[in-house]
């Protein structure tokens, strides 16, 4: 009888322990794969793409394909739908949206152009963007509410500009170690940002006030890109870890997947990171060309 | 009585038995000449006559009949020190766990058991590292280089104290290095963009290489209150970095007006590029973290020992990933002619199962450092081939 006591003792502190365990650790990843947009479909795999755009009123995925010069269109199942090269014009286009009026504006790194495109007149126009003498060197960009916010690479600040391409606010970070390398709006109009040296991610009031920052450089080597989740989770993409590292709204730290490799779930120096209207959590990598979609 | 007698046999072993320990430690010298283990400073346990806290007599793993190898010896008395070097920039030999690359393990003539004298130690690494310059900073002329420099770990590059300006006016006085410099605008600071704080063939240890515009003055750069030039005064002159910088990928990054300022010393430099250190030391600067993964790897890339990126990345742009000079198939048959003429099928035509994209050398081999032979990805019997060959 004493022994079988000491058993069930023994099975009782065991699941305690385990218990204790459990609890302590981090949560698991909840995410898996749900499709690859990729190139080939196309007659030719994509090359280092930069970006990708999600047209919410079209329900489609826009993939700009910088080493192919061309942007690709796919349906929200993931399937090929169209290759626009603009007449083989563009140089190096790196990131997209499209406005209102149907226009769609292209990032050039090539001609270091804001390049408006109509596709039903096919007239490609090159913006040269500038505030006085200064020249922009315009990076990553987004659209809300008839106003660019262009990622300016020369000073690692954000301009938002309007529809006449002036410059109307600048958006910086004073405690960021280096300029901002990625940003992400959400509805209710904040700006979520990321500083690369600094391992920092930092939120802006619709205003543009610096409201709040939190480090990341525990878990993060390299970041590159953020995407905020709901209940504002952040989302910190590690091109050279190959990984996302997930934040709290507080910044603690809750868990980390995928890793680095070329198979499906696997990441290759992945370059962008955006959530799909869809739940969808999309990653662009520039390394193995292609796009790779997650979700719960 | 019986507790008495108790009391008694206690009190003997406590008296007897360290002193027994202690001879028994002794019966070392019956053999080892204790005459190699004396000097000015002995390390404690050795003096205490605790040869034990190292070396096993009988049997042991390591040479030396040591108990462990490398720093986890160490370490297992400073274990302090072993939190403590993990943190900020870590020196290498202490990063690869190699303390008796500076410090004697028994007995030294040279405090804190270094091997010899200071700049005997330093320059035993730093070898490319002149002696002697044409006008020599004091302190290195003195081998004082922790004036500067912390031995083990630091949070500033180059393993300096303290911020470089706050390190030189730890010296000189402020008033004395504003009556050297009457015609500095605005406050002075960022000594080591002009200064080598070893020594040059200048006066005034200004570094060798002076960048045009700065040796006919200030105003090309600055404006009348000092205010630097941003990024683009630099690129008016030096269009085709302009034109680089215009690519996918560039180092036009960074916070700050001017970028170029990162890397280069818009006054004067060692060397013609007008680069602020080593390239190694300039791409460390931002690249910490990537430096410190494949910095143990047991086999690494010629060009990445030697720490000449440039070999492999462009500098301000590139239009492919990592930054690299051409394709993973170009860059690599630069030096390796046979490779890029017989091996397994690279190129254009050849795609990547799992990716649809082209095969090249960095499909299998990672140049910064593996642990696998010929710094492959994976290991070359078999985990290799099996991500593309699924029915090997």
């Amino acid at each position: 009888m004493k022994f079988v006591n000491k058993i069930l003792g023994l099975a009782a502190l065991l699941t305690v322990a385990n218990f204790i365990g459990v609890s302590t650790s981090y949560a698991a990843d909840p995410w898996a794969w749900r499709a690859t947009l990729e190139g080939t479909s196309s007659g030719q795999a994509m090359s280092m793409p930069t970006a990708l755009y999600v047209d919410v009123e079209r329900q489609r995925y826009y993939v700009i394909d910088s080493g192919g010069n061309r942007l690709l269109s796919f349906s929200r199942e993931g399937g090929f739908l169209h290759t626009f090269t603009a007449e083989g014009k563009l140089q190096i286009p790196y990131d997209m949206v499209r406005d209102e009026k149907d226009l769609l504006w292209v990032i050039e790194k090539g001609r270091n152009s804001l390049t408006s495109v109509d596709v039903k007149s096919k007239e490609i126009t090159l913006h040269t963007l500038k505030e006085g003498d200064r020249t922009l060197v315009p990076d990553r960009m987004d659209y809300k509410n008839g106003q660019f916010y262009i990622l300016d690479k020369a000073s690692g600040e954000i301009a938002v500009i309007d529809g006449n391409l002036s410059v109307n606010k600048w958006i910086s970070c004073p405690e960021c170690v280096s300029g901002i390398v990625d940003f992400k709006l959400t509805n209710d109009g904040r700006l979520w940002a990321l500083d690369q040296l600094g391992k920092k991610v930092v939120q802006f009031d619709s205003g543009g006030a610096l409201t709040k920052s939190f480090a990341v450089g525990l878990q993060v080597e390299f970041p590159v890109s953020l995407a905020i989740g709901p209940a504002d989770n952040a989302y910190v993409l590690d091109r050279h870890k190959g990984n996302i590292a997930v934040f709290d709204a507080q910044g603690e730290f809750k868990y980390a997947f995928l890793g680095k490799g070329w198979s499906r779930g696997e990441l290759y120096y992945p370059i962008e990171i955006l959530f799909d209207p869809w739940g969808g959590l999309c990653v662009v990598e520039e390394g193995s060309g292609r796009v790779e979609i997650f979700g719960r | 009585m019986l507790h008495y007698h108790r009391m008694v046999v206690i009190f003997w072993l406590a008296v007897v038995l360290p002193g027994a320990a202690a001879a028994a430690e002794n019966i070392c010298f019956d053999c080892h000449d204790k005459g190699s283990f004396s000097g000015n400073i002995v390390h404690q346990p050795l003096a205490d006559g605790q040869c034990k806290a190292c070396h096993n007599p009988h049997v042991a793993h390591f040479k030396g009949l040591l108990e462990k190898e490398g720093a986890d010896l160490c370490y297992a008395c400073h274990g302090k020190e072993k939190e403590k070097f993990k943190e900020g920039l870590v020196h290498q030999p202490v990063r690869g766990g190699k303390c008796l690359a500076c410090h004697e393990p028994h007995a030294s003539a040279n405090s804190g058991l270094l091997k010899s004298n200071l700049d005997k130690i330093c320059f035993s690494c730093h070898d490319k590292l002149p002696q002697k310059y044409g006008h020599t900073h004091s302190p290195f002329a003195k081998g004082q280089c922790f004036a500067c420099h912390r031995p083990h770990q630091a949070a500033y590059g180059q393993l300096l104290k303290d911020e470089p300006d706050k390190i030189c006016q730890s010296c000189h006085k402020p008033q004395d290095l504003q009556q050297g410099h009457a015609d500095y605008p605005g406050q002075l600071r960022n000594c080591l963009s002009c200064h080598n704080p070893h020594g040059s063939e200048r006066k005034g240890i200004v570094r060798n290489v002076l960048h045009a515009p700065y040796a006919k003055g200030c105003k090309d750069c600055h404006d009348q209150k000092g205010t630097q030039g941003n990024t683009q005064s630099c690129l008016r002159c030096h269009e085709k970095v302009a034109t680089e910088m215009h690519a996918r990928h560039s180092h036009l990054t960074g916070k700050g007006g001017n970028k170029c300022v990162d890397c280069h010393s818009p006054h004067a430099a060692d060397e013609k590029n007008l680069l602020k250190g080593s390239q190694v030391e300039v791409c460390r600067a931002c690249h910490r973290d990537t430096m410190a993964r494949y910095a143990d790897k047991l086999y690494k890339h010629p060009e990445a020992k030697a720490g000449t990126c440039t070999s492999c990345h462009e500098v301000h742009g590139s239009n492919r990933v990592a930054m690299l000079r051409g394709d993973g198939n170009a860059i690599c048959t630069q030096c390796h002619e046979t490779q890029g003429k017989f091996t397994h099928p690279v190129g254009e035509k050849i795609l990547d199962a799992r990716t649809g994209q082209m095969v090249t050398c960095i499909s299998c081999h990672l140049p910064m450092g593996s642990d696998f032979k010929n710094e492959l990805i994976y290991s070359g019997s078999k985990d290799l081939c099996v991500q593309c060959h699924k029915r090997y």
